[in-house]
């Protein structure tokens, strides 16, 4: 019962905690997403006005309020219907993401790795999106900030947000890890050979919805693996949502029974994930 | 202010409010515990070694700081949920008013479902209870007492701000970053990724040796419980391949705790560049300076294996 159950945990404030608690952007972002689609409109009304208050002046959107800093989860605000949230919000949101990237991709870390010799090969250099300013860019962030853009995208085509997607999904691609799918972002360290988390994977070829080509095939076979085997709520959803952007849910699939659906994110997105299999999705058009 | 003049004030603040064995300006003690195997004999050499540093926790809150990482029950990545349930009932024991678990995993986000496959769900009874997923508990910006770091305040969990007694219970392991990871490195799990993000690649960019110093200077008052039954070597702290040492290693000075383990796992400790920044003055965890109790370093030291590009830090025979 996903949906009398995001009910029951709206904040009086109109925003979604975690578990329990305060209110944070991403757990009702992904409430009012999954109730919207199920039509509920009191509920959802008084989570979109939590969600408008929380924008930044720079139009970005803070984890939390008190933590007064811009970062990842306006793609997650930016997923909103812009008729909704408000088409003067939802530009500035799409602006906030376009001039956002990883650390490793501005001019002045470039040319400080330039200075000190050791250059980034040109194949990483492709800009992703980070959690926070000040920080690397990491698979997570910069799958929901594609996902942002790319519906915005298809709403209204712009060669700006296009060439914005096109450098993050190269970002993807690259970041691969080896054999298919991805964790956080780190295919290698210190010359070892990382593995592929589940739900990273998921995100990623979420992402990629619409990009063919071997990288992506050989994650869609991870992927189908990982749907045989993990037991994590959130894995589940995201791999589910992954193979359904590129058509390939298996017919018939049900979640395993015993799967705790235990925070507010993990159960909206079960919800989106249901709507995705069944055409509906809230991440893309 | 100097670091000695922020110990004291520290030290008579913790004092000032009951607790027997706030971090120790003298001579720091370590104990080393055989520890053979994962069984039921921890409950009692956890009580033993808890109540020998007369940590004083009658009344008082304790967070309990396992280091959670990864979902591979076999592997020796994570604190074994047994020593984390044997910490949590000595504690009770001792009196204590809540015993809290608390974790915030760096790389994956699902921290129940880690927990999970990790068996603390199974070991510890009711365990979602007692749980605190830092990555998303209520937060609070804090001034960093020092800065080793560019760092210069950063949004710590209220559960762990609020505890009496922090309790860090870190896998002894090789580090493919640090070189190893024992009770100050596990303190990047209370950065909380809710607002840091996963990995919390904040740190990374301020230093990480440099940002371990700065997070120890939050919380000088701990108590550390080290995972010594089986550790990682090699490549860790997560494809590395397990160690038996079978031992515990505990104290109420997180440095001097971290310089006897890598003693134990034959790693120069002097080169460890989080714990010369955190004792400030090397000789401050020189070996002849640190108390040692229950069993002698070099009856259970084994080397554990590094990988090439930390080869250096060998601990050299007899150093």
């Amino acid at each position: 019962m996903p949906i009398p159950r995001l009910l029951q945990q709206q904040n009086p404030d109109g925003g979604w905690p975690y578990r329990r608690g305060g209110s944070w952007t991403e757990p009702t972002v992904y409430a009012v997403l999954a109730l919207a689609g199920a039509g509920d409109s009191a509920a959802v009304e008084r989570g979109f006005q939590w969600i408008r208050r929380a924008q930044r002046d720079d139009g970005g959107w803070q984890v939390r309020p008190g933590v007064a800093e811009s970062c990842w989860v306006t793609s997650l605000a930016a997923l909103l219907p812009a008729e909704r949230l408000g088409a003067e919000r939802h530009r500035r949101a799409t602006a906030w993401l376009s001039a956002t990237t990883g650390m490793e991709s501005t001019v002045l870390y470039r040319i400080r790795q330039w200075l000190l010799g050791s250059q980034t090969p040109p194949e990483m250099t492709a800009p992703g999106w980070p959690w926070v300013l000040g920080s690397a860019a990491f698979v997570s962030p910069t799958s929901l900030a594609i996902l942002a853009l790319d519906r915005e995208n298809q709403l209204h085509p712009s060669p700006g947000l296009a060439s914005r997607i096109d450098a993050g999904r190269r970002f993807l691609i690259n970041r691969m890890c080896k054999g298919g799918g991805w964790n956080h972002g780190s295919t290698r360290a210190l010359g070892y050979e990382t593995g592929a988390y589940p739900e990273t994977t998921g995100m990623a070829l979420a992402a990629l919805r619409g990009c063919q080509g071997r990288a992506t095939d050989q994650s869609l076979a991870v992927a189908l693996r990982f749907l045989g085997q993990c037991r994590s709520a959130d894995a589940l959803n995201w791999l589910r949502l992954g193979l359904a952007a590129h058509g390939r849910m298996p017919a018939g699939y049900t979640p395993p029974s015993g799967i705790a659906y235990r925070t507010v994110p993990e159960v909206a997105t079960s919800v989106l994930a249901d709507g995705s299999a069944a055409g509906k999705s809230a991440f893309w058009i | 202010m100097t670091r000695r003049d922020w110990l004291a004030g520290s030290a008579a603040a913790v004092v000032a409010t009951g607790c027997a064995r706030p971090v120790p300006l003298a001579q720091p003690e370590t104990t080393i515990m055989r520890a053979p195997a994962y069984d039921q004999r921890l409950y009692d050499i956890v009580r033993r070694v808890v109540a020998s540093h007369c940590v004083a926790v009658r009344g008082r809150s304790v967070v309990i700081k396992p280091n959670l990482v990864e979902f591979e029950p076999a592997s020796a990545i994570n604190t074994h949920p047994l020593l984390v349930h044997a910490a949590c009932e000595a504690f009770r024991a001792m009196g204590a008013s809540q015993v809290t678990i608390a974790e915030g995993p760096g790389n994956r986000r699902d921290t129940l479902d880690l927990a999970e496959a990790a068996g603390y769900f199974q070991t510890i009874p009711g365990f979602e209870n007692c749980f605190v997923d830092l990555n998303v508990d209520e937060v609070t910006l804090v001034d960093l007492p020092q800065r080793f770091s560019k760092l210069k305040r950063v949004y710590l969990p209220n559960t762990v701000l609020g505890a009496a007694l922090v309790v860090s219970m870190p896998k002894m392991k090789t580090h493919h970053w640090t070189g190893a990871t024992l009770s100050m490195k596990n303190l990047f799990g209370v950065v909380p990724g809710g607002v840091y993000g996963w990995p919390k690649n904040v740190l990374h960019w301020a230093g990480i040796h440099e940002s371990v110093a700065d997070l120890h200077s939050v919380f000088p008052r701990q108590f550390t419980l080290v995972d010594g039954i089986v550790g990682m070597e090699g490549n860790g702290p997560i494809q590395g391949v397990p160690k038996p040492m079978g031992v515990l290693v505990a104290g109420t000075d997180p440095v001097a705790v971290d310089a006897t383990c890598c003693r134990l796992m034959r790693i120069d400790p002097m080169r460890i560049g989080y714990l010369r920044l955190a004792a400030g003055e090397p000789a401050a965890f020189a070996e002849s300076n640190v108390r040692q109790t229950g069993e002698p370093i070099a009856a259970l030291a084994q080397p554990f294996a590094l990988i090439p590009q930390f080869r250096s830090l060998r601990l050299e025979s007899g150093a």
